[in-house]
């Protein structure tokens, strides 16, 4: 936490692991929360564009090694592997509803197994329940929900990276009510855990039961005390920053900011309906989009102009910021592009069975993103705190 | 003990693989459809497919395939070649393709739709359907793996968007531009008539079966059905001389006047399939080993902070 203790451990450290692990000498720091955030939704834009397993397991693979590399010792930074876990599901799952509920199979597939085939009536024929499963049927689940996993895991990649109090600083005034409840709310789980771990600790150290129902009793009660006491306190500490608070804002103010948020937020989900679907009329597109942020800007301004809030130990943004957040920005943007490469290569087709593709530009662009591993400066090597 | 007994789950697995294809082989046998000139379609045998390729500048193709059969099935025959999309798999029509036109180059291309989710309604392959002796076009209401078009009938695909009022997208060309008028099938006369199960009939009988019966019967038992005006409307149309069919007695592509809309109907003689190639596997191992690496990289760094701490 403080100065002296992370210089005792860096004097410790350096002389049993050599300097390079500290990413060129570099002062560790943490990086401010919204470049990686930037960085991940990037990165998950780009995901979203393709559907090769090739490029999908090469995203996997940087992020995998993005947060082992850059990850704090915080308890939301141990979070990856469950994200892991989840991407599994969701392949899984996307392949057992692919294979129940049959696509139909042509004469030309390579033939898996089959299902006990469920007849369905005649006015239900567009769906067809259990049959013959192909490998591409398979295949192609599979891809697809990768890319969907792709995705979870970026997200992922940013809520283990970033901390999340400090994302919380960058909303504008008029949201710290949601704000502050987003921040309780999500400190919650981690912070349930550590209270179990500590309380386990403790009835250990006085020789206590740690298993069977009854140990149960006396661990339940002083971690749900804990796990609100840690909230209030949180929450006091926001409080007392300015966080939450009405400020001076007289009723009428308040109702127009209400009134400018609300007609923004329609104006927002017009435009995005008409963005989204080709047949709507073009007023509905980019104009209603622009029109409704234009008036939540407003709204926001207005709803944030008399909260003052005070901030302790501000994060900069500098250059390692720019750079990841660029980087991941711009591979997107290749993969965008279509610049030097086939888009076709982006989205392979198992129907005939092919080998996918690896394109180059696209691979370049998620090596690229991966250059955030080296650019984000070293997080502080041993911080087992848990304060925010 | 333990080998024998994992040789015992290997045996099982693979008679029951064996057994499940088997199964499969004997149940879900394809209908036999084959590929015909379109001098072999008739008024009453033989199903007529044709693909508007007007968007991208090309003709009304048709071409005929015996009966029974599926939407799906005719349209991957003889030089007919589709693609699904990623979500849905193959009973989607994305995009068509016929190795008689640009080499079997599929459209909308690849820069158009990329064909991973459903198609948007403005831009899509809609499925039209026309019974024997029926001047309207009927929009589809199954897909292609279940539709069973009936003999005599015109299936037509064409691009476009359509709306729910049915106003916008309609077909350009009418039934009557597409079908086949003669009552006997023409050219190639050593080879069986297209449809040989319907051929037995008296060729003014009506036997489709209706799409909604998914029945996998020949559509000869349908015949005795004491149905429906429609045997009588269509009777009446068939003796009615059209100038057309000649066109379609030689196998080679040749154009069809079509009267009252712009594009040309182009008769689509059975080709072989566009050649398919699966690729190299290069890619794949390239892909792969740059995946390892990073990965090795991870552990490596894992490996290295854990002794740090």
């Amino acid at each position: 936490m403080t100065a002296v203790a992370r210089t005792t451990v860096e004097a410790s450290a350096v002389p049993s692991a050599p300097s390079r692990d500290r990413g060129g000498r570099r002062l560790p720091r943490i990086l401010h929360p919204v470049a990686w955030w930037v960085w991940a939704l990037a990165l998950a834009t780009a995901v979203s564009r393709t559907n090769n397993p090739l490029l999908l397991f090469l995203v996997l693979a940087v992020l995998g090694y993005v947060v082992t590399a850059r990850r704090t010792e915080a308890p939301w930074a141990r979070g990856f592997k469950y994200y892991l876990y989840l991407a599994l599901t969701v392949v899984a799952i996307r392949v057992v509803f692919r294979a129940v509920f049959a696509t139909g199979t042509t004469p030309r597939d390579h033939f898996l197994f089959s299902l006990p085939h469920i007849p369905t009536p005649d006015w239900y024929a567009g769906i067809q329940i259990g049959g013959p499963v192909s490998l591409e049927a398979v295949l192609s689940a599979a891809t697809d929900g990768l890319r969907l996993a792709c995705m979870l895991c970026c997200i992922g990649a940013a809520n283990t990276l970033a901390n999340p109090k400090r994302a919380l600083r960058v909303l504008p005034g008029a949201l710290y009510e949601l704000g502050v409840a987003v921040t309780v709310a999500i400190s919650v789980a981690p912070q349930l855990v550590q209270s179990v771990q500590r309380v386990a600790r403790a009835r250990k150290l006085r020789a206590g039961r740690t298993q069977g129902l009854k140990a149960l009793r006396g661990i339940v009660v002083p971690v749900l005390e804990d796990a609100l006491e840690r909230s209030l306190r949180l929450a006091a500490a926001m409080d007392s920053r300015g966080y939450g608070r009405a400020g001076t804002a007289t009723r009428r103010s308040r109702r127009a900011t209400g009134a400018l948020m609300l007609l923004g937020m329609c104006g927002l989900c017009t435009g995005a309906y008409g963005l989204l679907d080709a047949t709507a009329p073009t007023f509905l597109g980019l104009p209603a989009m622009g029109l409704g942020t234009a008036l939540c800007v407003a709204g926001l301004r207005l709803g944030g102009r008399r909260i003052t809030r005070t901030t302790y130990r501000p994060d900069p943004w500098r250059l390692p910021e720019w750079a990841v957040a660029g980087s991941g920005v711009v591979s997107a943007v290749l993969l965008f592009s279509n610049l030097g490469y086939d888009p076709a290569q982006l989205n392979p087709t198992f129907y005939p069975l092919t080998w996918p593709d690896l394109p180059l530009v696209p691979t370049a662009a998620i090596l690229l993103a991966g250059t955030a591993g080296f650019l984000a400066p070293p997080p502080s090597p041993v911080q087992r705190a848990d304060a925010p | 003990m333990i080998r024998s007994r994992l040789l015992a789950v290997v045996v099982r697995a693979a008679v029951a693989l064996g057994l499940t294809a088997a199964a499969l082989g004997a149940t879900a046998g394809p209908a036999a459809a084959a590929p015909q000139p379109m001098g072999r379609c008739t008024t009453t045998s033989g199903v007529v497919l044709a693909v508007d390729f007007s968007d991208w500048g090309g003709p009304i193709y048709r071409s005929c395939g015996t009966t029974p059969t599926t939407g799906y099935e005719l349209l991957n025959q003889g030089g007919w070649r589709t693609t699904g999309t990623g979500h849905d798999g193959p009973a989607f029509i994305c995009r068509i393709g016929y190795s008689g036109y640009k080499n079997g180059k599929q459209y909308p291309t690849p820069a158009q739709d990329d064909c991973v989710l459903t198609p948007p309604a403005s831009a899509y392959w809609s499925y039209w359907h026309a019974d024997p002796g029926d001047n309207d076009w009927k929009y589809s209401q199954l897909g292609a793996m279940l539709y069973k078009p009936k003999p005599g009938s015109v299936d037509l695909w064409t691009f476009g968007g359509t709306n729910i009022e049915g106003t916008e997208g309609r077909p350009t060309v009418t039934p009557d531009q597409l079908r086949a008028h003669n009552t006997r099938p023409q050219g190639d006369v050593g080879k069986p008539p297209s449809s040989d199960k319907a051929s037995a009939l008296p060729p003014d009988v009506d036997t489709g079966p209706a799409p909604e019966q998914r029945t996998s019967e020949p559509p000869t038992s349908a015949a005795p059905e004491p149905k429906k005006p429609k045997p009588s409307k269509s009777a009446h149309r068939k003796p009615t001389p059209t100038p057309s069919p000649a066109a379609g007695a030689t196998a080679n592509p040749s154009a069809v006047a079509a009267p009252s809309s712009g594009t040309k109907v182009v008769d689509a003689a059975p080709a072989a399939d566009a050649r398919h190639d699966s690729g190299s596997i290069v890619p794949v191992v390239t892909g792969a080993a740059l995946v390892l690496a990073i990965g090795g990289a991870a552990a490596f760094v894992a490996r290295r902070r854990r002794r740090t701490e």
